[in-house]
């Protein structure tokens, strides 16, 4: 277990370096720079930008001190935000985007895992086909569509809750509900996946002819082993919803990371980008580790080497 | 959960989900004195608080550096120019400095600073922090990018390229605490409004030489505007309270001011309707909203100082050749794209330069006329467009630039037998090849820095930054220069205007539209007006509680003034 932590721990250092490697190159190759405009910067203001930047320097010798820098934690100021420093624009919104992840993958999973069992132990009844039906429409509708949706019946036409904005418990509704619709679908049947393989196996057989109660059969004995694969799908769902939050950031102006993603891309602001796009891909490798940790704890014929 | 339970939350969630596609009329009033329309939610705030968007977060709120819309909406607040514009005309009244004189000769403008004015943080203002933070805008290592609003004064351009070292040269002097005063290269008219750009603004030269460029961080900034700033959270909001220290304080209505950082334009006009902000300012409303919106009183329309063409890169051929220009230009049917397109939210516009500039005659603007459109292709040697090299036209990614390619190739297939490429690129690649002349023919906007058709007319000298056309022509650079030194103000338009017309028939640009600015207002906030700059003064609003008892809203008065949003053109974009 040790020896296997510390193999994956080390792992996520090359892969950094490859990921940072990457989005440095593929920023610089970009066409266009931090300092181009629709309206002109007179050659003289934008010679001392990039002396002030170091980007009047060669590219190899940038690409160093990027690196340097990367390790120290440190990526210096923002291009576009210059009176801020990229690690406490990181640090403010990352916040906010993980409160309102996290808040989306528990009502996927609270919602999501019911729903599955409930189509699982009723297959082939109409509470299965409903539900199916309905996962099938969550999963099809794109966010950025169900998103402006909730936001006319919920918000303009109710005034039920805020359009937008991200002050205060009512207004995280919409956006949690958003971003978690997809996965809750997901989710669901996942679960029924997962259970109806289980509850067809000998021990299931036996607790039931051990006469548990129905419930405590499917609650205690198959819902362990049945949860698996959403156990699994947690991982590459925790990058979804991080991928996902940037459109549901965008339309219900939430404060978050995702925002500083898209914008800092379109702006050419090397810095905020390097730092976004390294985060999260540290952020993602430690959650895909926690899920392989969580996988043992589940299921004991699983082994960690 | 039974089946039954199931199947009623499936209905309940199909209930909803016709409910929302239902049009929203719940919230639509109609006053009973005027008998009109308004726009979702009307309860005006408990508070004397004003809300709006102000769309993306800005860059800075360091006004010598600063370079966009929603970033001088901030610092207009905080700061205080010399004079302060007039609510609905602009007119230049007093402001810190309590008046002014302008020399006979056209030349020195004195101000004389109002008494006991003071920073936020009670340090007193005085001439010498004018003189300073002008100085600092200058200066080649602050790499200001509007420093150019500064040129008209005497040496300022020389300093500012670093082709002069010594400080001294330049125009700006403090005698004493209480004067500035300001000598100019030449006689510039529109000077007074080229001060009221945020660039102009004086800064707090204690509080940057301390903190350097965290200056404007919360704990650090002082200004000495109408409002401070309480709170700030970067892609969420802007919340400024009345600042008691400010010497007009007692004319400041409202407690406070959130302006929310929000880009997306559905968001910002779902925030206006849903009631949570009180105005949604020119620009953050979307394209398609603009025939529904129309008939609510809350919409507020006015000519922009702003105009929409495309630019010819004439170092290329064909499009070297002025006949090929000349075709392309008489091709274009600007009337349909406005009707039919821009379903009239927009007006056609032959002409370079926008309207709003009073004394001023335009040149005959450029109108379609396919007969002798064909006539110049025929002129240039592709009679029929036989043999028409393939070129394109570059516009950045957007749907509406996209119509508007779209319809304009399908004219000149039509009217000249030609076949044009379309390319559309995201935003930084379009600038790269704009600026390096990567182009054939390429959507450009351009917004106006000040009341002066010059603003329009001097970026296609030779060499200009902006120019990106390749054109140059000594006759036209010697036009500029005759008018930029005429004292005469109609001998200047004059010559401007045969500037403009040798532009137009050079066809180095096919002008499109005119714009126009959009917003929405709520029919409690007083004191806010459509303004020839788009400057929106925030100390003269307040919020009328009364407002439905009172005869006559401030009702919308459409074409009445002339409303423009400062350069920083991405405004266009």
């Amino acid at each position: 277990m040790t020896t296997f932590l510390i193999r994956r721990l080390l792992l996520i250092i090359p892969t950094l370096w490859v990921i940072g490697t990457l989005t440095f190159f593929m920023m610089r190759f970009a066409p266009g720079g931090p300092f181009l405009a629709e309206r002109d910067i007179p050659a003289a203001a934008k010679e001392q930008l990039e002396r002030q930047y170091g980007l009047d320097r060669p590219l190899h010798e940038q690409y160093l001190k990027f690196l340097a820098n990367s390790v120290r934690l440190d990526f210096g100021p923002s291009y576009k935000y210059p009176a801020r420093q990229v690690t406490e624009i990181i640090f403010e919104a990352l916040p906010v985007s993980l409160e309102l992840g996290a808040w989306a993958l528990l009502l996927a999973v609270l919602i999501g895992v019911p729903i599955g069992v409930i189509a699982a132990v009723r297959q082939n009844t109409g509470a299965d086909f409903a539900a199916m039906a309905a996962a099938l429409a969550g999963v099809s509708v794109p966010n950025f569509v169900l998103g402006p949706i909730l936001v006319l019946g919920l918000s303009l036409s109710l005034f039920v809750f805020p359009p937008a904005l991200w002050s205060g418990p009512q207004s995280r509704v919409l956006p949690v509900l958003t971003l978690s619709t997809a996965y809750i679908a997901y989710i669901a049947r996942l679960t029924r996946g997962g259970m109806l393989e289980v509850l067809r196996q000998d021990y299931i057989r036996t607790a039931r002819a051990k006469g548990l109660s129905e419930f405590t059969v499917v609650a205690k004995h198959a819902l362990k082993l049945g949860i698996l694969p959403v156990v699994s799908y947690r991982g590459p769902a925790a990058a979804r919803v991080v991928m996902g939050s940037i459109v549901v950031e965008s339309i219900f102006a939430v404060p978050g990371l995702g925002q500083h993603l898209v914008r800092g891309a379109f702006n050419r602001d090397y810095t905020l980008v390097l730092g976004v796009v390294l985060f999260y891909a540290l952020f993602l490798m430690l959650l895909n580790l926690l899920v392989d940790i969580s996988y043992t704890r589940l299921d004991p014929r699983v082994e960690l080497a | 959960m039974r089946p039954v339970t199931l199947l009623r939350l499936l209905a309940a969630a199909a209930a909803l989900a016709l409910l929302s596609c239902a049009p929203a009329q719940r919230a639509d009033v109609q006053t009973a004195s005027s008998g009109k329309r308004w726009f979702g939610d009307l309860s005006p705030p408990a508070e004397n608080v004003f809300t709006y968007a102000n769309g993306a977060e800005p860059e800075r709120i360091d006004p010598g550096l600063m370079s966009g819309q929603p970033d001088g909406r901030i610092a207009r607040a905080l700061f205080e120019r010399l004079t302060s514009p007039d609510a609905k005309t602009l007119e230049p009244r007093p402001g810190q400095a309590y008046r002014w004189d302008l020399s006979p000769d056209g030349l020195t403008y004195t101000f004389h600073l109002r008494p006991g004015i003071v920073w936020s943080d009670g340090r007193p203002v005085t001439a010498h922090d004018f003189l300073w933070s002008w100085m600092r805008v200058l200066e080649p290592v602050t790499a200001s990018r509007y420093a150019t609003f500064l040129y008209p004064v005497a040496n300022a351009e020389a300093y500012n390229k670093g082709e002069l070292k010594d400080p001294a040269k330049v125009g700006l002097a403090a005698p004493d605490d209480s004067t500035f005063v300001v000598r100019l290269g030449q006689p510039t008219s529109y000077f007074l409004t080229l001060t009221y750009f945020y660039t102009c603004l004086p800064v707090p030269r204690q509080v940057i030489e301390k903190h350097g460029a965290r200056w404007t961080r919360i704990e650090n900034i002082a200004g000495n505007g109408p409002f401070r700033l309480s709170y700030w959270r970067q892609n969420d909001r802007f919340e400024m309270v009345r600042n008691p220290t400010y010497w007009d304080v007692a004319n400041v209505k409202l407690d406070r001011v959130v302006a929310y950082s929000v880009d997306d334009l559905n968001t910002c006009t779902n925030l206006y309707k849903a009631g949570v902000t009180d105005w949604n300012p020119s620009g953050y409303l979307p394209a398609q909203y603009i025939p529904y919106m129309r008939d609510y009183a809350d919409y507020r329309t006015g000519r922009y100082q702003a105009t929409y063409f495309y630019s010819i890169n004439v170092t290329r051929p064909p499009l070297d050749n002025v006949w090929v220009r000349r075709a392309l230009n008489l091709a274009v049917d600007r009337e349909t794209i406005s009707r039919d397109l821009l379903k009239g939210s927009r007006d056609p516009w032959g002409n370079l330069s926008p309207s709003g500039y009073p004394g001023y005659q335009h040149p005959p603007g450029i109108t379609y006329d396919p007969e002798k459109a064909r006539e110049c292709l025929a002129k240039a040697g592709y009679p029929g467009g036989k043999g028409f090299p393939k070129i394109s036209i570059l516009f950045n990614t957007s749907e509406d630039h996209r119509r508007i390619a779209e319809a304009i190739q399908a004219m000149w297939r039509r009217d000249l037998g030609i076949d044009i490429e379309l390319s559309n690129q995201e935003w930084g690649s379009y600038l790269q090849a704009t600026t390096s002349l990567q182009y054939d023919i390429a959507r450009r906007s351009w917004i106006g820095d000040y009341l002066d058709p010059n603003t329009f007319l001097e970026m296609w000298r030779t060499g200009d930054g902006n120019n990106r056309t390749g054109w140059s022509s000594p006759q036209y650079d010697a036009l500029l220069r005759r008018a930029a030194a005429e004292l005469d103000p109609t001998k200047r338009f004059a010559l401007l205007a045969e500037a403009e017309a040798l532009v137009l028939d050079q066809g180095i640009v096919i002008p499109i539209y005119h714009y126009s600015t959009v917003e929405l207002l709520k029919p409690y906030v007083k004191g806010l007006y459509q303004t020839a700059l788009d400057v929106h003064p925030l100390q003269h609003v307040w919020i009328d509680r009364e407002w439905q008892t009172r005869p006559g809203p401030v009702a919308a008065d459409p074409r009445a003034a002339t409303d423009q949003a400062g350069p920083g053109s991405d405004g266009t974009r």
